[in-house]
């Protein structure tokens, strides 16, 4: 089954650091979003197969928990 | 006393109306983004308006209560829960010691409040328990809350069940579009006509390089009187450059093309013009809007401003609470 990780925060795509392949382990940062001039990484909860990437570098006003990778 | 399981994204000990008085020598007055939210969560649980509470901001903490207490959330919606449990926000709550309250993410708005009955007794500095942590002062340790301190409360009764009514709860649209008041000036001379209709007429979108110094927007080219662009050298290169001048707090600054709303914790002066500024009693639609959002601003009179001021002192008041 796969698992979604959200945004957890309101804010700005700064980078997107995975594609849909990309094999990751639990912990690797997947994206990192920005808000207030922080930077605000979001990690993969489990180790799997990046199976669908729904955000942009560059994209701005996201609301948080929003889907943005999915991993199976 | 608090213990901090998880501080959020930054969230810091703040007071209203802040560290007054020192603006001259640089200092801020930091202090709550949204004090109608501020004001009334300290009323809730039987506070001065202005006492000592948490302001966290898009993502909540988890604090542990060390003691049995009254505390009370409002704001941005962090969907507070105790030990799991969703809790009212707008109302007092008793909590328990070894009780977590637990916050996430701001589903709506960007800030959210946490008074506690008693408040929040960090040592003061310049007469205020703000954080300014650009300065290191305030607060714990003069810096955002971070995981495993204990946060000092002054002993109070606090009463569980006390509301604030519908109508004095800030209205946070939902539509991501803001209308902000702005008065003129101080340097509203330095811009022309065509100038000052684009700024009161366009969209302005915030963008996410914005804190609790400024918060930056993004819109259409300013254009300029003589006065910016037949100067002296001294002015600076650029037409939004200016002799060094202060600051009023809520100045929209223009650094170049790009304005900057100074807030809180922002700068006291600088060598950029400000051709408008926001009064303070609009602050609270700055600090619970998220980037991306959409200004619109409407110019109001000193004296509309003052009244908007007034209007905000009456709400956040005994009289918002439902009996």
């Amino acid at each position: 089954m796969a698992e979604e990780v959200r945004t957890q925060t309101a804010g700005n795509m700064w980078k997107v650091l995975v594609k849909a392949g990309d094999k990751v382990k639990a912990g690797d940062v997947l994206f990192i979003m920005e808000v207030m001039k922080m930077e605000v990484p979001h990690e993969a909860p489990i180790d799997g197969t990046v199976k669908a990437v729904s955000v942009e570098e560059g994209q701005e006003g996201l609301d948080a928990d929003t889907v943005a990778v999915e991993i199976e | 006393m608090l213990e901090v399981i998880e501080p959020g994204l930054e969230t810091s000990v703040q007071d209203w109306p802040g560290r007054l008085g020192y603006w001259n020598q640089g200092f801020p007055p930091s202090g709550p983004m949204d004090s109608w939210s501020f004001r009334l969560a300290n009323l809730l649980v039987g506070n001065e308006p202005g006492a000592a509470g948490l302001e966290a901001q898009y993502i909540g903490p988890s604090l542990k209560f060390e003691r049995d207490g009254v505390i009370a959330v409002t704001g941005a919606d962090m969907q507070a829960k105790l030990d799991g449990a969703p809790i009212p926000m707008w109302e007092s709550v008793a909590v328990k010691a070894g009780q977590t309250l637990q916050m996430a993410f701001a589903k709506t708005g960007a800030r959210g409040y946490i008074a506690i009955a008693g408040g929040i007794d960090t040592e003061p500095w310049l007469g205020s328990r703000s954080t300014f942590h650009k300065a290191g002062v305030g607060g714990m340790e003069g810096q955002a809350l971070k995981k495993g301190q204990v946060v000092p409360v002054a002993g109070a009764n606090g009463k569980a069940g006390r509301k604030v009514i519908d109508k004095a709860r800030t209205p946070i649209p939902t539509d991501k579009q803001w209308e902000i008041e702005v008065v003129a000036g101080p340097n509203d001379d330095w811009i022309d006509e065509a100038g000052h209709k684009r700024f009161l007429g366009s969209d302005w979108k915030l963008s996410s390089k914005s804190d609790r110094t400024g918060f930056r927007l993004d819109g259409p080219d300013w254009t300029f009187t003589k006065k910016a662009t037949n100067k002296a050298p001294e002015h600076g290169s650029e037409p939004s450059n200016i002799i060094d001048q202060g600051y009023p707090c809520g100045a929209i600054n223009l650094a170049g093309q790009t304005p900057i709303i100074l807030v809180n914790d922002g700068p006291s002066m600088g060598g950029f013009v400000n051709p408008y500024t926001v009064p303070r009693a609009a602050f609270w639609k700055l600090g619970q809007s998220k980037p991306g959002d959409i200004y619109r601003f409407k110019a109001v009179s000193v004296e509309e401003a003052q009244a908007m001021a007034h209007k905000l002192r009456e709400l956040c008041s005994e009289a918002s609470i439902a009996k």
